[in-house]
């Protein structure tokens, strides 16, 4: 972190300070020499402090715990799970929100606990802000609560009623509960939303390996599967799927991926998003949208290629439209489908996320174009941490 | 402890070196002489009677100790299961008896007494002793309840007409009698300081196959009964492999998985001959005799000795192949085997715990924790239902929306399960957010993917077997029946490794398949081991007669050697049997099986329902 600037006096309430963009939130206001009260949970293994020092320590920000206060919170309970005398204390401060908190799983099956996690929890977090008279609310929302029923996505209020999954519909309502309630009672609010976003593209280093990281991480797997075939033992099933390592010791695996239309994919890296939301605070305006998105988002072939030369493979081609009843002939091809299903509509997105507000906000300032050498940056330390295994080891 | 003596004393009695389990023959002298004294597990406890001088050295020691040639098959039966080396004890045997004559020591000849002449004028010279030796290897089994009793003499009658001859001996000289066939109920029942008597000459099996039955003698494994009637196309409902088919029916009813359609208790069988306490000859199917299909809620004696059981045949699909099917919860895996039996779809139903699976899959300890491990945390299999079933029954769960392992995913499975422990790429399946749990296994081609992956074969298999024994072990798992699931339901010779790790004591309940009383009495088995610091888990469920009732069984484990461990689990089991009372009481659905030893042969309704026997 660089840029390091004294701070006010006031510290910014943040929750999902434990996952991926709440602890870059973190870091970045530390960095800047704010105070932060950070409001979340233990996990069953370890207390929210241990969390946090953990994080720290990744950051090399461990001298910047005693800008740090700690409130076990849950938000599904009273006064978010405080002692009365404790929720008091906080309540009088007045200090601005940052509800970064969500659950981010997609499956309809988890429908109940998202909605929960996402809009039911949101009363007790917003009677809280309401309460302390919070100067600012600041909600993380995405880019993609846009929902499905345009393409032009515009930083304004959400108009979709179809939603590519149950995470972007909670996001859609949620964003319209902080809206209305933050109106109602006078709450100074914004709602920020980030596209998908992926390790720091200076160092590569990264906290979470989902979404960008997934497909790449299923393709080394398969490819080690068909390798170690081959290298130790007959080589058959991999012949039997037209997988070989040609002249030039390269394999080559052939795999079609299959997405629905000639989309993109809107990637922005975790050290743009923490500069451009830390000039958001700096500056916020009530009422506002800020998409932190791409403005040159990224298509399939392209990552496709990027993929193949990191792993040291061919054969991974793009296919537009869906696969045939008996097009998916090759076991890992199709074992490679089923495991971007879940991703499919981010890889071949056609949604267009205006960012004027954003523009305004930053004086400008752009992601960084995804080339190969950040691909492979990010993907190098994804390697080196096991995809989140060794992550602080 | 020496290694050695420590091998003697860990014999399980659960009887699986008097099978051929492994087409490795058996114990010769065994085989000839039958006393269990001759089989390895028999030696196993000579050897260790006489390491801790509990037994003089008699004439039958030195030709136990001597009709062992040293052949090693015991060490290939008894890996198998438990994963212990009994040559090594053999050896010991026989080195401790050489020193001693050597030394010139006393070998005690056979006391001369009357009684025993009675018997052996019954059932012939060779087939009654009083021998110590011989006495000792009937005298205790591992149930930390029950205290060893050395019998007087041991007889193994050849026929229902000695059987009664002996009785009618034993009552005139009032010398109690314990009725023995394989010992491996291990509850402490086959024990007597009077006589023991031992069926295990009785090994007569006659088909009628125009009547759909077998007949067979009280010494007739479950093993070789259903080699004998595969072989002829059928099969019989079966249990433990070593349990010899009478005993167990009287026993425990025998329940299976195939319980789930062809039912228990006297589901089994279609007639069967008895001999009385009063040496009486008599026949269920007569009208006259003594009503042994009733029930009473309590415990009971031994109604008589079966002398032999027509057994029921079951017709055996040819396109029969095994599901299972994976469940994260006991909950959805219980709903799952209920619809199944309720809409009569499978003829093999059991709802297993990561435990079973996994010991059952592993020739190894080492390799079936490592394998608990991966189902639950990487598969996120907690549960699997197997159903065994024809392909309109495989068809059906397909049709349920049930994803399953088939039997090639099996065999893949189960030969590739060291693979499995260390595949990155299954990590992929946990972390992949799916609405179908499981889905991956409705992929057209995973069998395929996984055969790549897993690359199953034997030889991976055997990885961590002895390397003295991994040749064998390794050509074992070639042959196809060692991974078919079916082959293995039918002759169930992977059970008996849940007491590998340590001797296993089984809690049986009869009730009906309730989410709420089922988790309740779950958790109640669980706090009560705990308590006592015992390992324990889940076992198996199986539904009974339609699925409106079930078998329920839940195990706890210990060190058969470890005297804390024994009083911990006579505790635990002091504790467990007021819960199950209690519960009972409650419900009046919950059966515990301890009221239906020695009733095995009553009508299962009688049993499974508490309104039988209370009508107007
Ligand atoms: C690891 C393991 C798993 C098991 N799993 C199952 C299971 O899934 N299902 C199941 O049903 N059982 C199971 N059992 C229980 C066991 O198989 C039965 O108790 C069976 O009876 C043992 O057979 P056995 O020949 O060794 O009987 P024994 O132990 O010799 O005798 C059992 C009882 O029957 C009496 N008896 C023996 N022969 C006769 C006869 N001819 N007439 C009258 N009474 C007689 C004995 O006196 C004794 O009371 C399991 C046991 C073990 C150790
Ligand atoms: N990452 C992206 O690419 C991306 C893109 C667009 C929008 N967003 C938005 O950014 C925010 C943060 O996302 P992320 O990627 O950082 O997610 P993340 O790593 O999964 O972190 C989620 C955070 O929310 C907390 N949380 C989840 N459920 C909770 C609950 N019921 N009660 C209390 N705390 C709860 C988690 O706490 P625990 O650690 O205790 O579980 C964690 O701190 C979310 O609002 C998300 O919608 C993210
Ligand atoms: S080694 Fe001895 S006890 Fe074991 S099977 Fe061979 S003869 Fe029997």
């Amino acid at each position: 972190m660089t840029g390091i600037k004294a701070g006010g006096d006031e510290p910014h309430l943040l929750t999902g300070a434990t996952g991926f963009l709440g602890s870059h939130i973190m870091a970045g206001l530390l960095a800047e020499g704010k105070r932060v009260v950070i409001a979340g949970r233990s996990s069953s293994r370890e207390p929210l402090k241990e969390r946090i020092r953990r994080l720290l320590h990744w950051f090399g920000m461990e001298c910047r715990e005693g800008l740090l206060e700690f409130h076990e919170i849950d938000f599904l309970k009273p006064r978010m799970g405080l002692g009365r005398a404790e929720y008091d204390r906080l309540r009088g401060r007045g200090c601005p929100v940052i509800h970064c908190a969500s659950d981010t799983r997609f499956t309809e099956k988890n429908r109940a606990m998202v909605m929960k996690s996402n809009v039911e929890s949101l009363a007790t977090i917003l009677d809280f802000a309401t309460a302390s008279g919070a100067r600012w609310f600041h909600f993380i929302s995405s880019a993609y609560a846009a929902g499905i029923d345009r393409f032009a996505c515009p930083e304004a209020p959400v108009h979709s009623l179809r939603f590519n999954n149950v995470y972007e519909e909670s996001k859609a309502l949620a964003e319209d509960r902080v809206a209305g309630k933050c109106r109602e009672e006078k709450i100074p609010y914004t709602i920020i939303r980030p596209a998908i976003v992926y390790g720091d593209s200076s160092t590569g280093k990264s906290l979470r390996f989902n979404a960008l990281y997934f497909p790449v991480r299923s393709l080394q797997h398969i490819r080690d599967i068909y390798l170690d075939e081959i290298k130790n033992r007959n080589g058959m099933k991999a012949a039997e799927c037209g997988i070989f390592i040609n002249d030039e010791g390269v394999l080559h695996l052939p795999i079609r991926i299959f997405i629905p239309h000639e989309g993109k994919i809107n990637l922005v890296p975790v050290n743009y998003f923490t500069k451009t939301i830390l000039a958001i605070l700096e500056k916020p305006e009530n009422e506002t949208f800020y998409h932190i998105t791409s403005n040159r988002p990224e298509n399939m072939t392209r990552l496709a290629s990027y993929a193949e030369r990191f792993l040291e493979i061919t054969g991974i081609e793009v296919v537009i439209g869906a696969a045939g009843a008996d097009a998916m002939k090759n076991p890992p091809e199709e074992l490679f489908d089923y495991f971007i299903k879940a991703y499919r509509p981010y890889i071949s997105d056609k949604r267009d996320f205006f960012r004027e507000n954003t523009d305004r906000a930053t004086g400008g300032v752009l992601p960084p174009d995804f080339g190969y050498e950040i691909f492979q940056k990010c993907m190098a330390f994804a390697v080196a941490a096991d995809w989140g295994k060794r992550l602080f080891d | 402890m020496d290694d050695v003596l420590k091998t003697a004393k860990s014999c399980r009695h659960y009887a699986m070196c008097k099978i051929d389990f492994l087409g490795t023959g058996l114990c010769r002298a065994g085989e000839e002489k039958h006393f269990v004294s001759f089989y390895p597990q028999g030696r196993m406890d000579l050897y260790a009677a006489l390491a801790e001088n509990r037994i003089p050295i008699t004439e039958k020691c030195v030709e136990i100790a001597e009709s062992c040639d040293l052949c090693g098959k015991c060490d290939y039966q008894c890996y198998f299961v438990t994963e212990m080396k009994p040559t090594a004890v053999m050896k010991a045997l026989k080195e401790h008896i050489r020193l001693h004559l050597e030394n010139g020591g006393d070998v005690l000849a056979a006391e001369k007494d009357s009684i025993l002449d009675g018997i052996k004028e019954i059932v012939g010279d060779d087939w009654a002793t009083n021998d110590r030796a011989i006495a000792l290897t009937y005298s205790h089994d591992p149930c930390p309840a029950a205290e060893p009793r050395l019998p007087d003499y041991i007889a193994m009658p050849g026929s229902s007409a000695e059987i009664s001859a002996v009785i009618q001996l034993l009552n005139r000289h009032g010398i109690p009698y314990a009725v023995r066939g394989n010992g491996s109920s291990v509850m402490g029942f086959v024990m007597s300081e009077g006589a023991v008597i031992d069926l295990g000459r009785m090994k007569a099996i006659v088909f009628d196959e125009k009547n759909w039955l077998v007949k067979v003698g009280p010494g007739v494994a479950a093993f070789d009964l259903q080699k004998a009637a595969v072989k002829r196309g059928f099969r019989v409902n079966a249990a433990e492999p070593s349990a010899l088919v009478c005993a167990n029916i009287m026993c425990s009813g025998i329940f299976s998985t195939f319980s789930a359609s062809y039912g228990t208790a006297a589901d089994n069988y279609i007639d069967a001959e008895f001999v009385g306490h009063d040496g009486s000859v008599f026949r269920l199917s007569d009208p006259s005799a003594p009503n042994l299909f009733g029930f009473r809620r309590a415990d009971s004696a031994l109604p008589g000795i079966c002398s032999s059981a027509s057994i029921r045949l079951h017709p055996v699909p040819a396109d029969e192949g095994a599901a299972f099917v994976p469940f994260a919860s006991l909950e959805r895996a219980l709903d799952f085997a209920r619809e199944c039996a309720g809409r009569r779809i499978g003829l093999a139903i059991g709802v297993l715990g990561g435990e079973y699976v996994s010991v059952f899959l592993s020739p190894t300890k080492k390799l079936a924790a490592e394998v608990k491990d991966a189902f639950r945390d990487k598969l996120k299999m907690e549960y699997l239902v197997l159903v065994i079933g024809d392909k309109y029954a495989l068809h059906s769960i397909k049709a349920m929306g049930y994803p399953y392992f088939d039997n090639r995913m099996i065999r893949i499975l189960n030969l590739g399960l060291p693979a499995l422990t260390s595949a990155k790429w299954l990590d992929l399946m946990d972390e992949l957010a799916d609405d179908k749990p499981f889905s991956y296994l409705g992929l057209a081609h995973f069998p395929d993917l996984a055969e790549a992956a897993l690359a199953p074969s034997s030889a991976q298999l055997v990885g961590d077997v002895d390397p003295e024994l991994r040749p064998f072990f390794e050509k074992l798992y070639a042959r196809p029946e060692m991974t078919d699931p079916v082959w293995l339901n039918m002759f169930r010779i992977v059970s008996a490794r849940m007491g590998r790790e340590k001797h296993v004591v089984a809690m049986i309940i009869y009730l009906p398949i309730d989410h709420t009383l089922i988790a309740g009495i779950g958790r109640e088995f669980k706090r009560i081991a705990d308590s006592h610091g015992l390992k324990n888990d889940f076992g198996f469920i199986t539904p009974l007669d339609d699925g409106k009732r079930c078998v329920f069984e839940y195990d706890y484990y210990l060190d058969q050697n470890d005297p804390r461990e024994k009083i911990k689990m006579r505790q635990a089991m002091m504790e467990t049997g007021m819960m199950i009372e209690k519960f009972s009481a409650a419900t009046g659905t919950v059966t515990w099986i301890r009221h239906v030893f020695c009733q095995g042969f009553s009508r299962k309704e009688s049993f499974l329902y508490s309104g039988a026997g209370t009508g107007p």
